[in-house]
């Protein structure tokens, strides 16, 4: 099995009396798309900036790529890539300026065209001699996102990278984080927008108040927790629930005209109870499916973990 | 060690200051010509001579040495701060640059500022004294060191500062009335006591001194004492921002 792009053993910090994160486990394979979600305040931007360097750590074991930051604390940054929460920005120079100096801070000598490169990934190539204080909000992102990239780090990690963007960036750094992945770069993600990490990610992890709640694959979380919402409308209202939609624990309107049957794993396939309402001579108008987002998932185990607190 | 990266941070630290040249030489250079003109014109009128020179020439150490310690240290502390205020710390902190690297960087970058404030102001006073250089390897001792001194102390209180003003608090509550105190406009065996006792404990009037005795060739204190007071400044000032940057004090959460 290869070393862990990142790996996490206890990992804990409190600031006085409050915890911010509780003795973390966690391990992140090498070329992998991971998104860490979870609301406000449940330790996402404290787990990056422990590992970044930013956030000192009360106890547990950080590697980077097998590496113990505790041994040596610099070296495995050469590493790191990260896109932080704020934009940030140095007034007095401009964008090829600062990804010069980016990547001289990673004892990375002048490359101009590897600057191009990302500029250009990250559609930002005519502002190339702007000084960033002359930048919109959304390019000051972008510069920021360059930087985080510019050195080629192996594992690089968005916090909320995409946050009060506009809906070109989002797509331009989705495409980007894809070749990334495919190119082997380790990419840890956090977002807000739940259709991010259901369109990007290998697997997913869910962060509340400091606990890793869960990871698993996407697809197999979307399967586990997700739903399928079946809702069917007849041409005419219904009296009551039919012998098939009382088979299959579906629910009738009470107008009569809409049936909605929830597909959860381990429920007999809506099409099953759609073969069966065709075979009792309903007329049926229109059938409309829904399958439960990211986002539904995400409330379904947040809340699981408030009634079981 | 990231050698590059240091020199990133140095080179990045001199183009910094000299983006805006008006406000980090020539401003700090206008204040002390101020100085020696209005001090020096005013009062060697009255005072013929102070420690065996001519008083015009008497202040000329003083005045190089303000140069040098204020923008040494105004360079160091307002970077590191601002990078602090502007969110761009977490470049540094990120980036594989040990606490060795960013004192280099912060400190290489502030000396160059003082030493060209200093230098500056030393050309300008040539023109009115001449130029005078008694003892070069002590001048560039005291130049190099005191330069070096104040741009650790600057970076160590921009480490400490949370607010623009605590940022100003060392140089406006010490450095100030310590300079001021220290000898730069007159001798301090002149003053009445108890103030000429009280001045054996300012560690500016030895430097000032020092740097007097490589310029002119003489001052009230032998320059080895001087040039120990200043080492010793230096070794523990290094000391302790070394050991507040490894630790992340007021730098990491």
């Amino acid at each position: 099995m290869s070393t862990p792009a990142l790996e996490l053993q206890g990992l804990t910090k409190r600031y006085g009396d409050f915890t911010a994160l509780h003795s973390m486990d966690l391990s992140i394979r090498p070329g992998e798309i991971f998104a860490l979600l979870g609301p406000n305040g449940a330790g996402k931007t404290t787990m990056i900036g422990s590992v970044c360097g930013l956030v000192k750590k009360t106890a547990g074991t950080i590697r980077v790529f097998g590496k113990d930051l505790d041994k040596d604390p610099v070296a495995p940054r050469y590493d790191i890539g990260l896109v932080p929460q704020e934009i940030n920005f140095d007034p007095f120079f401009s964008v090829a300026e600062s990804l010069r100096i980016q990547l001289g801070y990673y004892g990375r000598p002048r490359d101009d065209a590897r600057i191009d490169e990302v500029l250009t990934a990250l559609n930002l190539q005519g502002k190339k001699d702007a000084m960033t204080r002359a930048l919109s909000g959304g390019m000051k992102r972008r510069l920021l996102i360059a930087k985080a990239l510019v050195h080629k780090p192996r594992l690089v990690f968005l916090d909320e990278p995409t946050a009060g963007v506009d809906v070109e960036l989002r797509r331009d750094l989705w495409t980007y984080v894809r070749k990334l992945a495919a190119d082997g770069t380790t990419i840890l993600l956090t977002t807000h927008y739940l259709e991010e990490a259901e369109e990007l990610a290998d697997r997913v992890g869910i962060i509340n108040e400091g606990r890793l709640l869960m990871v698993e694959d996407k697809a197999t979380l979307l399967r586990r927790f997700g739903e399928r919402r079946v809702v069917v409308t007849f041409e005419h209202p219904q009296t009551a629930l039919s012998e098939a939609g009382r088979r299959f624990a579906a629910r009738l309107s009470e107008d009569g005209r809409t049936l909605t049957y929830v597909e959860r794993e381990g429920c007999a396939p809506s099409g099953e109870l759609l073969r069966a309402l065709y075979a009792e001579g309903q007329p049926i108008a229109d059938v409309e499916t829904r399958r439960s987002r990211m986002e539904d998932v995400l409330i379904e185990v947040l809340r699981g973990r408030s009634q079981a607190a | 060690m990231n050698v590059l990266g240091m020199q990133t941070l140095f080179a990045k630290e001199v183009r910094r200051f000299m983006r805006v040249p008006g406000q980090t030489v020539l401003s700090p250079l206008i204040s002390t010509t101020l100085y020696f003109i209005v001090f020096g014109y005013s009062i060697s009128g009255r005072i013929q001579t102070v420690e065996g020179s001519p008083y015009l020439h008497f202040i000329v150490p003083g005045l190089v040495f303000l140069g040098i310690a204020n923008n040494a240290f105004l360079n160091s502390s307002s970077s590191l701060f601002i990078t602090k205020i502007q969110g761009t710390v977490v470049d540094l902190l990120v980036s594989p640059l040990g606490p060795g690297e960013l004192m280099a960087g912060f400190i290489g970058g502030a000396m160059v500022r003082g030493l060209v404030v200093g230098g500056l102001t030393w050309a300008v006073a040539a023109v009115f004294t001449g130029f005078s250089l008694e003892h070069a390897w002590v001048a560039a001792y005291f130049l190099l060191l005191s330069s070096y001194v104040f741009s650790v102390l600057g970076m160590l209180a921009a480490v400490w500062a949370e607010k623009f003003e605590q940022i100003n608090f060392f140089p406006t509550f010490v450095m100030l009335p310590l300079t001021f105190l220290g000898g730069v406009f007159y001798s301090v065996r002149e003053l009445p006591s108890p103030w000429n006792a009280i001045s054996l404990f300012n560690p500016m009037v030895y430097m000032v001194e020092g740097l007097r005795y490589g310029l002119l060739g003489r001052s009230i204190y032998p320059p080895l004492m001087g040039g120990a007071i200043l080492a010793g400044v230096a070794v523990v000032a290094t000391v302790v921002t070394y050991g507040v940057l490894r630790s992340g004090y007021k730098m990491k959460a």
